[in-house]
Parts: structure tokens; C-alpha cells; sequence
């Protein structure tokens, strides 16, 4: 038997052996990082002092330090800190400091999930204990007993919830809160950069009503953040609080010895440039690892993925380490089954965790050795945080990051410098999106009245509160608007739903188990939900039955069926106003409101494989209308000697290489922006490319990408450049398109649009 | 573009489209010396009560004591009230140590039909006795600013140690301290009030009998009290929206008459109640006399609980041998076994399904582990298991699990026949 090889030997072996370094398109090696400390602060009560030291924390790393002297001296804070480097202590200890000294104070914790505040209340309460302290703190959420609510509301001196509970629970009801408002010192505010887009928007109402009703009842908190590193965390904790806030990122945490490997499976279709699945990869990289006993963490982006190598990865080292060493992880797991992992991966009883992006938050399960990425994480922001799972303190770690064939991870994987240079993302928020403000203005309304004059956050409210009293949701009474309706506002909002109203999907496979599998907004819904659809959901493929479109139902039955459905969907982009405009070195690009008109019009049966197409279909839905932002660049007319149908081809080519860089560019999933081409646009008549917000109303995305479109350029065309296919394939214009001087005329347009001369071929 | 224009645009998606109606702007600032609509009002009995610089309506209405109410009249609640005066009987809604004066019946309408800070009370009604009347007192909230008026008109009046409400405990009560918070600087305290909800009891008692437990229909089938031309309570919320912006009184005394009705009633519900509870009631139905005895067996009264059930032993009503069965449950409880296991017996053999099992299930352990006669033990064991093999569904009483009894049994008994054969043999 062969000897167990060490990460040290599995290094070499990546570096020297065929079967790897071949697929191994960068290496780099960061540099272990030594502490940076200081001692307590002076002022720290004693008894926390003690608790610390009971902990075996005798100094604070320079961010803790930082930290803690920002919140004494009453400044907001955001602290941007890597996996695992102490954050919590960041607003634990100036919360408890404070609270020991005045037993009166409040602070609410804000969590984005109820698994993370279940973790937080266990850290904070084994702290609290090693003060030997009266100090109470609490969970609010949907699990707490309404026998211990009435407790957490008059004596919770911690009260730790999510935004939804807040939105819904906490501030429609504060006057069953008085204690809290009335004593609100801090509101922390973890894993900061998860509050973006749709719903980092409504979250920012969320604290604007939360800062009404705190002034309210006479508090003013101050606002403790903490982010994963993002490339704007001070202006997304600026807009998210409307404060004023510090920023912290001396980080001073250690880290050993990182090497971070760029991996692509090869192709085994040449002219068509597809490779081999990087879950196949992942198994082959993972059971090397994990047949020597090297704790390794795995991440897929969807529950099948994590299901399918778990599988595989069981079936793999069954013998060897027994069934229960390699370990699933996805979101709703109880946190006592993580207390079990972490307590596996101690003791050495487990080796691998395969996970989804659900470990990407905060939950803690200590530290591998090892972390494989099944495909780009989506954002570099991401990436880091999913390499924060390997590497302990002192010790060398491994990263590898498997491509797949998508265009983006493809950019990604071809692009290490830029991965590695680039400041991550940027999250982007857009508090004053109508739709979202106008909801919560309502939610405010009915927890106290509005007066004439009065803003709401930063928005001067008088038009919108004028609007709500001509619709009657309002009652004028004097200079004061109060909330007229039996409704509950609050209910009808949620913060996390990219649309009001979404279809939902509804399995009626088993006649004695129907039940929701999904649901979907009603815009994707109408391309992929019509009837007889086939629609696919966690690897198995549903047709529908019928889609009920006033009730907003998709009724689906699991089927075996050969081929797929591809609806077409008739868009029609109207420019409304534009609002800015300016002409860069790509022509003509405009930003303002537009109107989309969708109107789904006949779908095709395509057999898998040939691509046959062996059936059609009429749709018939209404035509849907959607109000908001976009940003446009356009084109010169005579392209292709005016031959419509090559232009028409290369927009459509152009477009889906550009969808797959935009999120690079923009924190956001690929679907929330969407590019649209238009042969000839009703606005100016011109061929135009149209980037528009899915959300009503826009949440700031196509606003970024008006600012930097030229980059966004640019770099698609390095992703078609650099693509060794012949002539288009879905890493780069997609397979849309059937001509065979497809990629070449892509080319040619972007080369157009680039140097802005008229192209004559 | 203009923020009125985006508006308008993305109207569909705001979810603010109501139907449209001749909008009628309410004057800005009102002059609050005038009351619109004020002869209309006081034609109706109300009669403003300003305080700082705003008023709210208030009406006084006396009824004499010997008025009728559905089977009562308002004199039997001063019965009830004595009658608790005199009995050992303690209970969760006895009035004794209380004179007929100290209890006040208290009810709300409300702008919204949930909870939540911005659920407005629009009339706060309250009835109570004084002298040979009963008075009721209704406030009424003209506009939403006028909240510190209609608070301190209420809690100006209210001079009570006890409210009985209808469902108050969760609703109206927690809904009154929710909206005086919110003003709490400009209004005196909330007083602390000792509460009887009668919703509770209600439930207890008429929970089989009736398909839902509102008020209206609890007197309508409990209390005779027939209603003529009431407006429901749910219609409240918009009807108050309507005269918000109409400012005419029409449609609110509809929903004030309906308040009014509703704090009557509850007069008329706590004699009820009471009456049940103190079994001097005249035509107490079989089971509402059930009920009554499990409430106080729940609450441990074992001699007012045995009372209850042994007025059922003698009729002929299905009630009979559940009421037997729960009455040996009380001489079980009291050491009584042998009295108890007669009726388990009758039971057994008589009773319906469910009763007929638990009470073999206790005859079996009788006989198990007091007796230690297996032969008998198992004969009630068997039975129970043969109900649950017939058709007829029941759930199963205190998780029993037959099957584990029935084996213990046989061993138990098999045991017994060998230690018997070693006798023989010996």
C-alpha cells in the first residue's frame, strides 16, 4: 500500500504530473501574513477583560482595536474582514462594554439568515457567560416561542434578527418594543455586502423606518457593520444607513501560506470548444485529496451540483474512510449538525464538507486545508470568501478553482491578473427605487404618520405621501398623513422577491403531494412556464400542464421527455427620456427610462443533442410591460452593406458574450440585467445593444454600467478573441447563431463600435 | 423626468390602484370649533368633548335595570355577581370579592383588522352599572388627530377595577395600549385593569355547538338576541373610511349601533356564563353541563366538577356516559377507586367508542397492577383492541399503546401458568 502523501506531496504531484499541470492554467502563491496586535483597551471592564482571557485572547488584532475605538468614541463603523479574522469581536465587545456600564442600553443584531443568528447568539452567550454577567440576549425570528417574545421585547439587552423579521414583525408592532427604541444604542449590521440590489434596496428602508421610529422614541444609533471585502463597502454602508460611517480594514488577522490554482478541464470537443465537465474535474482533483486524508471543502453552485459530487465523492472513499467522513452542507441546516462538522473536521472524523454558497456567509465550521471551486463562484467577492474556508492560522492551504465551459468563468480562468488585480465588485443599492420606496413609505405610514415636510431617509417625501393620498392609502388630516386602510402593509412586501408578483410552480406529479417547487417572475415566467413547457428544476424536467396567468400559478408534472423548449419573446425597448448621454470612443451611449414591452410569441421543441427542431407551439399571454432604467449604446447603420440578417446575427452574438461579463463589472447574477439588441431601435433608428434593470424602476445596475461600458467592451471582445473555437460556442457568442462567419462578424462589429469607423466588407 | 410622471408610470407596479372615486379634498387645516355635521350628531345623542384644541363625540346612554336584553335582563347580572359572593366555587371569572359597579364592559372598532401600530381605534364603547341604570358610554374618533381627545375622554371616565371584553385580551386591550403608547406624553396612564375575556369561556363551553365562536353568533343562538339591520363588524374599517371623507355621521351610527349591541350582550354573556358555571341555570343544556364540569375539573374544582357531571346521570342525553366516564376520572383522582371502576364498568359496556376504550384501558390496569388478576386485566385489554379493529375511528387517549399492554399481558400470564404447572408438579 502507498504511503498517505501530504499537502506538501499532492503539491508537487499538481506541479509535475501530467494528469494536472497540464489543466493548470495559474499558479500563485500569496505569502503567509503574520498578526498584527495590540493589547485590550485600558477601559475594557475587568470582567470582560477576564471573559477574554478565558478564551484565551489576550490581545485584539489591530481591526478589533480599531474597532472597538471608533464605536467607544460614537462612530459608525464598517469593518471589512476576511474569513475567519475575529469579526465578531469587532461589535461584541464595544456592545457589551457598553451595556455593562449602562444596564439600560439596547443594541439589535442583524443577521441575513436565522442560521447566522442562531451562531451569533452562541458566540455572544458563551462570551456573556465568561463575564459572569446579567446581561440577556436573544433571537427574534420566526422559531422564537411567543412564550419567550414578550421577554426578548422588555429585557432583551442583545436582540439578534434578520431584516425580514424586522421589516415585518418588529417595526410594525414597536410599540410592543418601547424598552428597545427607547434605548437603542447600537445596530450591527453582519455580512454588510449581502445587502445588495432588489434586496439591499428594500433593506435600506428597512433602516430608514428603523431610524424613524428610533427617533421616535428619542435614540439615535450608531450603526456597527461588518463586510466581506468589496470594492465600495463605505459607500454601500453610507447608503444602506444614511450615516456618516468609518472605515476599518487594517486587518490584522494572520494567514499562512495560500496557493491559489487556476484550473481548466480540456477540451474534448475541438470545434466546438467544449471541455470536459468541471464536476468530473472536481471528483478526480477532490478524491486525490481526500483518499490521503487531506481535509478538503468543495463548492458547487446549486443543490443538484452538491448532491451529485457528494455522491460521487462517498462512493469514492467508501472503504477507505467510511461513509460518514465526507459530509453534505446546504442552506437549513440545524446549527447543532454544523456543531457536528466542525466537531467531525476536529477530530479528524471527517474529511471533506461539499458545500453551496450557503457556507459563504458567516457560519462557522472551522478551517480545511483544502477548498475546489466547482466553477466561478459568480464574483470575486465570492471567491475570496469561499478561499477563506481553507487555510488555518500557520498552516500551508490550497485553492483551486475549476472553470467550466460558461463565458464568464471562462473570462475568468483566462484572466488571472485581472482576478487577482482587480478590486472586487461593486454593490450597488437604489434606496429610491420608486417601486421599492413607495412599499416601504407605506409600511412607514402605518407605523406612524407622516407630517407635511417630512423626509423618509434622504427622500423628500411630499410628492410621494401627495400620490398615496389621491390613491386613498393615505388620509390628509391637517399637515398630517395617516395610514387608511385595513390592510397590513407590511405583508404584502417582501425583501427578497425580485418582483411583486412571481408565478409560482406548482408539482403536481404526485396527486397525493402537490406541492411548490419554485416560482419565477412573471417576465422569465412567460418564456419558460408558458403551457407545455418544459422547465427544468434541480436536474429534472417538469413540463407544464398549465399556466394560470391571473392566478399566477404554473401547474407542472415531472416528465422523461428528449428535447427542450425555447420560446421566442418579441421585445420592444422605447426610450421614455433620457436622462444622461455622452459619446466615447464606442459611439453614442445614453442612460435614462425606457419602457420594455414583452410579448411571448411561439415556442420550438429542440431534441437534445441534434438540436433538431421537431415541434412548435403557439403562446398565447398577454403582452407585459415593464417601466425602467437602461443604458444603450449605439451602433452605425450600414453595417454589413446594410445586410440585416448578418447584423441582426452578430447582435444577438455580441449580446450573449456581453451578458456574461456585465456581472464582473456590476454585483449582480447574471439574470437581474438584462442586454438586449435591436436592429433598428424606434428611439434613433440605429442598431442599438440595450442593457436594462429587471427590477421595476431600476436598482442602479444599468447606471453603473453607462459608466463603464467601455471596459465592459473591452473586455468581451478579449473573451472572444481569446476563445479557441471556430466559429462560436457557448463560451463566447453562444450557439444561437447557425452561419459560419458568425464569430468572425461579431468581431467585425465590435471592431466597429471600437474604433467607430464605418465597416465596408 | 418628473417625479409625478414616474408615477404614474410605474403605477401598475406600486399596487396603490383603488378605485376611483370623486376625491373630496378634507380642508387642510381644520377649525376645530367646528363640527361638521353637528346637529346630525347631537340628533343621535353625541355631544363633543374638546381638549387641547380638538374634540371627539362622545354619547351617555342609560338603560333601567329591568330592561331586556335576549333571556335576560340587565338585573340577573347583579344576581350573578351576588351568586359568586356566596359560592366556595373558585373560578377564573368569578366576580366574588367584587360589587356589581366594579366591572366594566368594554369593546372597540378599529380601522384595520389586524394588529399593529398603525391599526387605528376609531369608538371606544364602555357599559357599566350605577344606581338602578346601566350606562353605556361610546367615544368617537372624528378624524386620526384627534386621538389625545378620544384617549382622554375615555381614561377621564373609566373609574372601574375589572373589564370584561369579548376576545380583548388578544385584540382590543393590547390594540388600546398599542395606540396610546404612541401618545402616551399627551394622555394620562393606562390605568392597570383586572380582565375577564369572556371569548375564552365562550369557546370552552359552545365550542361543539356552534360552527364559529363571534360574538354576534353566540347571542344570537345563546343569548336570543336578535339583531335587526346590524351591520358587520367587518364592514367597520371602510365604513369609517367613507365618513372620514364624507364627514357625514350616517353609515358610523350603523357601526356605533352595532358596538352598542355588542357591549350589551356582553353583560348578558357574563350572567350567561355564570349561571352555567354556578349550575343555576334553568334549562342548561346536556352539553353545555359536560362542558361546564370539565372546565372545573381542568382547573381542579373536583367537587364543583363532580356536581356538574352527576346533574347528566340521570337523563338520557349522549353527554351520559362521557359524563360518567369523567366523573370516575375525579373519584380515580380522590383514591375512590371502587367507585370508579363501577361506572368504567358501565361505561365499557354502554358508552360510546372512544370513552368505551379509555375506560377499558382503565379497568385493565385496575385489574393489572392493583388486582393482579391477568385473566381479567387482559379480557378489558382485548376488548379495547377489538373497538379499535372495528370501523369506527377515534383517536387514541393518552398515546395507549395497545399492543405493548396486550403482550406485557400474555407474559404476565403465561408466567403465571408456569409457575402454576411447577406447583402442580411439585
Amino acid at each position: 500500500m502507498k504511503l498517505k502523501k501530504s499537502l506538501q506531496d499532492i503539491l508537487k504531484d499538481l506541479n509535475s504530473s501530467s494528469q494536472f499541470n497540464e489543466n493548470i492554467v495559474h499558479w500563485k502563491t500569496i505569502e503567509e501574513k503574520e498578526a498584527k496586535t495590540t493589547h485590550l483597551p485600558d477601559d475594557l471592564h475587568p470582567s470582560l477583560q477576564k471573559a477574554l482571557q478565558e478564551r484565551g485572547i489576550s490581545n485584539l488584532y489591530t481591526h478589533q482595536k480599531s474597532a472597538y475605538d471608533a464605536v467607544m468614541q460614537g462612530r459608525s463603523i464598517v469593518a471589512v474582514t476576511p474569513t475567519a479574522s475575529g469579526k465578531t469581536l469587532c461589535y461584541n465587545l464595544p456592545v457589551l462594554q457598553t451595556i455593562i456600564n449602562d444596564s439600560n442600553a439596547r443594541a439589535l443584531y442583524m443577521f441575513p439568515t436565522k442560521a447566522l443568528a442562531q451562531d451569533q447568539k452562541t458566540e455572544i452567550n458563551e462570551l456573556i457567560a465568561g463575564t459572569g454577567l446579567n446581561i440577556n440576549s436573544y433571537t427574534y425570528d420566526g422559531d422564537t416561542s411567543p412564550g419567550i417574545r414578550q421577554k426578548v421585547r422588555k429585557a432583551g439587552h442583545v436582540v439578534i434578527t434578520n431584516p425580514d423579521m424586522l421589516h415585518s414583525a418588529i417595526l410594525p408592532h414597536h410599540t410592543k418594543w418601547v424598552s428597545l427604541f427607547e434605548n437603542l444604542k447600537y445596530v450591527v449590521i453582519d455580512e454588510l455586502h449581502i445587502y445588495r440590489g432588489v434586496f439591499g434596496s428594500h433593506v435600506a428602508n428597512v433602516i430608514r423606518r428603523l431610524k424613524r421610529i428610533c427617533r421616535f422614541y428619542g435614540s439615535d444609533p450608531i450603526f456597527i457593520c461588518t463586510s466581506a471585502t468589496i470594492a465600495n463597502p463605505q459607500e454601500l454602508a453610507e447608503e444602506l444607513t444614511e450615516n456618516k460611517v468609518k472605515l476599518i480594514d487594517n486587518n490584522g488577522a494572520p494567514s499562512g501560506k495560500k496557493h491559489f490554482v487556476f484550473y481548466n478541464p480540456p477540451v474534448v470537443n475541438i470545434p466546438l470548444n467544449i471541455r470536459r465537465s468541471a464536476t468530473l474535474e472536481v471528483r478526480k482533483l477532490a478524491g486525490t485529496l481526500l483518499k490521503n486524508k487531506i481535509q478538503t471543502i468543495v463548492f458547487a453552485r446549486s443543490r443538484v451540483r452538491v448532491e451529485i459530487l457528494l455522491t460521487y465523492l462517498q462512493e469514492l472513499v467508501k472503504h477507505k474512510l467510511g461513509p460518514k467522513a465526507i459530509r453534505g452542507y446546504r442552506g437549513g441546516y440545524l446549527p447543532t449538525e454544523r456543531r457536528e462538522i466542525e466537531k467531525g473536521l476536529r477530530s479528524g472524523d471527517i474529511y471533506g464538507v461539499v458545500s453551496t454558497n450557503a457556507l459563504e456567509l458567516g457560519v462557522d465550521i472551522g478551517q480545511l486545508q483544502v477548498c475546489i471551486m466547482t466553477g466561478y463562484p459568480g464574483s470575486i467577492a465570492s471567491s475570496w470568501q469561499q478561499a477563506g474556508r481553507a487555510g488555518r492560522r500557520h498552516e500551508e492551504s490550497l485553492v483551486i478553482m475549476v472553470a467550466s465551459s460558461s463565458p464568464l468563468d471562462q473570462f475568468v480562468i483566462s484572466n488571472p491578473d485581472y482576478f487577482f488585480s482587480k478590486s472586487p465588485e461593486t454593490a450597488r443599492i437604489h434606496a429610491n427605487n420608486l417601486v421599492i420606496l413607495i412599499d416601504h413609505m407605506k409600511c412607514a405610514a402605518f407605523e406612524l404618520p407622516f407630517k407635511l415636510g417630512d423626509t423618509f431617509g434622504s427622500f423628500e417625501a411630499d410628492e410621494v405621501l401627495d400620490y398615496l393620498a389621491e390613491e386613498r392609502v393615505l388620509h390628509q388630516n391637517g399637515d398630517k398623513y395617516y395610514w387608511m386602510n385595513d390592510a397590513f402593509p407590511a405583508h404584502n412586501v417582501s425583501l427578497r422577491s425580485a418582483s411583486q408578483e412571481n408565478v409560482v410552480i406548482i408539482d403536481q406529479s404526485d396527486i397525493a403531494n402537490v406541492r411548490v417547487i419554485g416560482e419565477m417572475d412573471r417576465f422569465s415566467a412567460m418564456t419558460l412556464l408558458h403551457d407545455e413547457a418544459i422547465y427544468l428544476h434541480q436536474g429534472r424536467q417538469f413540463q407544464v400542464e398549465l399556466l394560470d396567468w391571473e392566478e399566477k400559478k404554473a401547474f407542472v408534472r415531472e416528465v422523461n421527455a428528449d428535447y427542450f423548449t425555447d420560446a421566442n419573446l418579441a421585445v420592444e425597448l422605447k426610450v421614455l427620456e433620457q436622462d444622461k448621454s455622452r459619446s466615447g470612443g464606442y459611439g453614442e451611449i445614453g442612460y435614462g427610462d425606457v419602457s420594455v414591452r414583452a410579448m411571448a410569441t411561439i415556442f420550438k421543441k429542440i431534441k437534445f443533442e441534434t438540436h433538431e427542431n421537431i415541434g412548435s407551439g403557439p403562446i398565447t399571454l398577454p403582452e407585459e410591460e415593464l417601466h425602467t432604467n437602461a443604458t444603450w449604446i449605439s451602433l452605425q447603420e450600414n453595417l454589413f452593406q446594410s445586410d440585416q440578417n448578418r447584423l441582426e446575427q452578430s447582435l444577438i452574438g455580441l449580446s450573449h458574450a456581453i451578458k456574461h461579463i456585465v456581472p464582473l463589472f456590476v454585483m449582480c447574477d447574471p439574470q437581474d440585467v438584462h442586454v438586449v439588441p435591436e436592429v433598428k431601435a424606434t428611439h434613433n433608428q440605429l442598431p442599438v445593444i440595450f442593457f436594462y434593470d429587471r427590477y421595476p424602476g431600476g436598482v442602479g445596475l444599468s447606471e453603473k454600467i453607462f459608466d463603464n461600458i467601455e471596459q465592459i467592451m473591452n473586455e468581451t471582445k478579449g473573451l472572444i478573441t481569446r476563445c479557441q473555437c471556430e466559429s462560436g460556442c457557448p463560451s463566447c457568442i453562444g450557439m444561437d447563431i447557425t452561419s459560419s462567419s458568425a464569430k468572425k462578424d461579431v468581431f467585425t462589429l465590435i471592431n466597429s463600435i471600437h474604433t467607430g469607423e464605418k465597416y465596408e466588407s | 423626468m418628473s417625479l409625478k410622471n414616474k408615477l404614474n408610470r410605474l403605477k401598475p407596479f406600486l399596487g396603490t390602484e383603488q378605485p376611483k372615486k370623486e376625491t373630496i379634498k378634507s380642508s387642510s387645516l381644520h377649525n376645530e370649533t367646528e363640527i361638521p355635521f353637528q346637529s346630525e350628531w347631537e340628533k343621535a345623542g353625541f355631544f363633543p368633548f374638546y381638549f387641547d384644541q380638538t374634540y371627539c363625540l362622545v354619547r351617555e346612554k342609560r338603560y333601567p335595570l329591568h330592561a331586556r336584553h335576549g333571556t335576560y335582563t340587565l338585573n340577573e347580572f347583579i344576581d350573578a355577581v351576588e351568586a359568586w359572593n356566596q359560592t366556595d366555587i373558585n373560578h377564573p371569572l368569578s366576580s366574588a370579592g367584587h360589587k356589581p359597579s366594579d366591572l366594566f364592559f368594554f369593546d372597540t372598532e378599529t380601522t384595520g383588522l389586524g394588529g399593529g401600530a398603525g391599526n387605528t381605534i376609531f369608538l371606544l364603547g364602555h357599559a357599566s352599572i350605577a344606581g338602578d341604570e346601566v350606562i353605556v358610554k361610546q367615544h368617537v374618533l372624528p378624524h386620526p388627530g384627534a386621538e389625545v381627545a378620544l384617549y382622554q375622554s375615555f381614561l377621564t371616565s373609566v373609574d372601574y377595577t375589572t373589564m370584561v371584553t369579548y376576545n380583548g385580551k388578544a385584540f382590543d386591550w393590547p390594540q388600546v395600549k398599542t395606540r396610546h403608547t404612541l401618545i402616551r406624553d399627551q394622555v394620562p396612564k393606562l390605568p392597570p385593569f383586572g380582565h375577564f375575556d369572556l371569548y375564552h369561556g365562550a369557546r370552552r363551553i359552545w365550542k361543539h355547538q356552534l360552527e364559529r365562536m363571534k360574538l354576534s353568533i353566540v347571542e344570537k343562538e345563546i343569548l336570543g338576541v336578535q339583531r335587526q339591520d346590524d351591520i358587520p363588524g367587518y364592514l367597520a374599517p371602510m365604513i369609517y373610511y367613507d365618513f372620514l371623507e364624507s364627514k357625514n355621521p350616517e353609515g358610523m351610527l350603523g357601526i356605533i349601533r352595532h358596538n352598542e349591541i355588542d357591549i350589551l350582550s356582553l353583560i348578558s354573556l357574563y350572567t350567561h356564563i355564570s349561571f352555567q358555571l354556578l349550575q343555576f341555570e334553568r334549562e342548561q343544556t346536556a352539553k353545555a353541563a359536560y362542558e361546564t364540569g370539565r372546565w372545573y375539573a381542568a382547573l381542579g374544582e373536583t367537587a364543583a366538577a363532580e356536581l356538574a357531571f352527576k346533574k347528566l346521570l340521570k337523563g338520557n342525553e349522549p353527554e351520559k356516559f362521557k359524563a360518567k366516564y369523567e366523573l370516575a376520572k375525579q373519584y380515580k383522582k380522590n383514591g375512590n377507586v371502587n367507585k370508579a371502576l363501577s361506572l368504567w364498568k358501565e361505561v365499557a359496556e354502554y358508552g360510546e367508542p372512544k370513552q368505551m376504550f379509555a375506560a377499558c384501558i382503565e379497568i385493565a390496569k385496575f385489574y393489572e397492577h392493583k388486582e393482579k388478576d391477568y385473566t381479567e386485566a387482559s379480557k378489558y385489554a382485548y376488548k379495547a383492541n377489538r373497538l379499535l379493529s372495528a370501523k369506527q375511528q377515534f383517536p387514541i387517549p393518552n398515546n395507549e399503546n395497545i399492543q405493548k399492554r396486550l403482550d406485557r399481558l400474555e407474559a404476565k400470564l403465561s408466567k403465571e401458568q408456569l409457575i402454576l404447572i411447577s406447583m402442580d408438579k411439585k
